[in-house]
């Protein structure tokens, strides 16, 4: 019997072309962003939301990893975003690999890409996609114990955005208790209120991205 | 069940190793899975009993896993804080208040095999 030590990352490959991404995208000057939540959280209307705050300024690409319904995509499209689909069929998430293949079919003379990644708090926290920043939403019908179950999720997480404030009137959401919680498994996430119904919050979550490409445009 | 990918990703490394050491059978490999890499460790050795159906590599090879916990630090009161599996994890220093960075409990590797040649 002989041991052979291997002392390699079980997730190597997946980091080397996240890796590239990155690369790639620094050298075109592109500044992207992986949207994740458990399904129905708001991902979408919240990238359409977004799209349109900022489009007039920045060029946008967006990829769209989010099995649901391709009426996602359709509706991304709608307000002329070079838009393209990942078919994620049984995927529980993205990895770096299948968001390089869709890259090639996405103009990236744009400033921003934004990634929608498949609706799940689990699977998608573990792979890097090469995004500049992670976007974790959670919205407020889920429950406030979210925190806490997902704590992988919320870690990985550069900003925690709390949708559909505009229902916590109807629902037991302790707000305080998730902003505490938050604060502990990641003190540096932002954590930012909105309503993707009434835009509430949305100057904040805006001028968050654009300090942010600014950021990023320094170096 | 993204445990299905990482246990693909470990037989893809595997059979690598195998080829560049001349290896005949793994009998053993040791993983190191961190508490906080998002790796339920009951999932991934699921999946890989069921992926020795069909990659005959891993068919009789053991799989033996040592979880990590998390180690985090301070920098500014040079201090470690320790969590295990099931603890609330607070990464505030308890001291001064400031974030503590995660030094071990991440992590997802191969550590070694134990080979026949
Ligand atoms: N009341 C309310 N509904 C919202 C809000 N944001 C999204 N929704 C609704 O939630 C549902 C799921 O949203 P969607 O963006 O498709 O979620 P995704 O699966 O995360 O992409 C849709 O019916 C949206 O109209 C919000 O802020 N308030
Ligand atoms: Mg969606
Ligand atoms: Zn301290």
């Amino acid at each position: 019997m002989k041991r052979v030590v291997v002392e390699r990352k079980i997730l190597e490959r997946n980091e080397s072309s996240a890796q590239k991404i990155r690369t790639i995208l620094k050298n075109q000057s592109v500044f992207a962003l992986n949207f994740m939540s458990s399904p129905g959280a708001g991902k979408t209307t919240i990238i359409e939301e977004t799209i349109r705050m900022l489009k007039d300024n920045y060029g946008i690409s967006f990829i769209d990893g989010d099995l649901e319904t391709d009426r996602d995509a359709e509706r991304i499209k709608a307000l002329g975003i070079d838009t393209v689909q990942i078919n994620t069929s049984g995927a529980c998430h993205l990895d770096a690999d299948m968001v390089l293949r869709a890259m090639e079919k996405i103009s990236l003379d744009c400033d921003l890409l934004i990634i929608e990644n498949v609706g799940n708090l689990v699977c998608p926290a573990t792979f890097d996609v090469g995004a500049d920043k992670n976007v974790v939403i959670l919205s407020v019908p889920e429950g406030d114990d979210k925190v806490k179950k997902y704590p992988v999720m919320f870690n990985v997480a550069d900003t925690i955005l709390i949708n559909k404030t505009d229902l916590l009137g109807f629902m037991d959401f302790d707000m305080s208790k998730v902003k505490k919680e938050a604060k502990q498994i990641n003190p540096k996430a932002e954590v930012i209120e909105l309503s993707a119904k009434t835009m509430s919050g949305f100057d904040k979550w805006i001028s968050l991205i654009e300090r942010w490409i600014s950021e990023a445009n320094q170096y | 069940m993204h445990e299905g990918a990482i246990a693909e990703n470990i037989v893809d490394i595997l059979k690598e190793t195998k080829e560049a050491e001349n290896i005949d059978k793994i009998v053993k490999v040791r993983l190191k899975i961190g508490i906080m890499s998002g790796v339920m460790v009951d999932a991934l050795l699921f999946a890989l009993t069921a992926l020795k159906e069909e990659e005959r590599i891993i068919k009789d090879t053991e799989f033996d896993v040592t979880e990590i916990n998390v180690k985090s630090h301070c920098v500014l009161c040079n201090k470690d804080f320790y969590f295990k599996k099931g603890d609330d994890i607070m990464l505030l220093c308890n001291k001064c208040g400031m974030p503590l960075d995660i030094i071990e409990g991440k992590e997802m590797e191969i550590i070694d095999i134990e080979a026949e040649q």
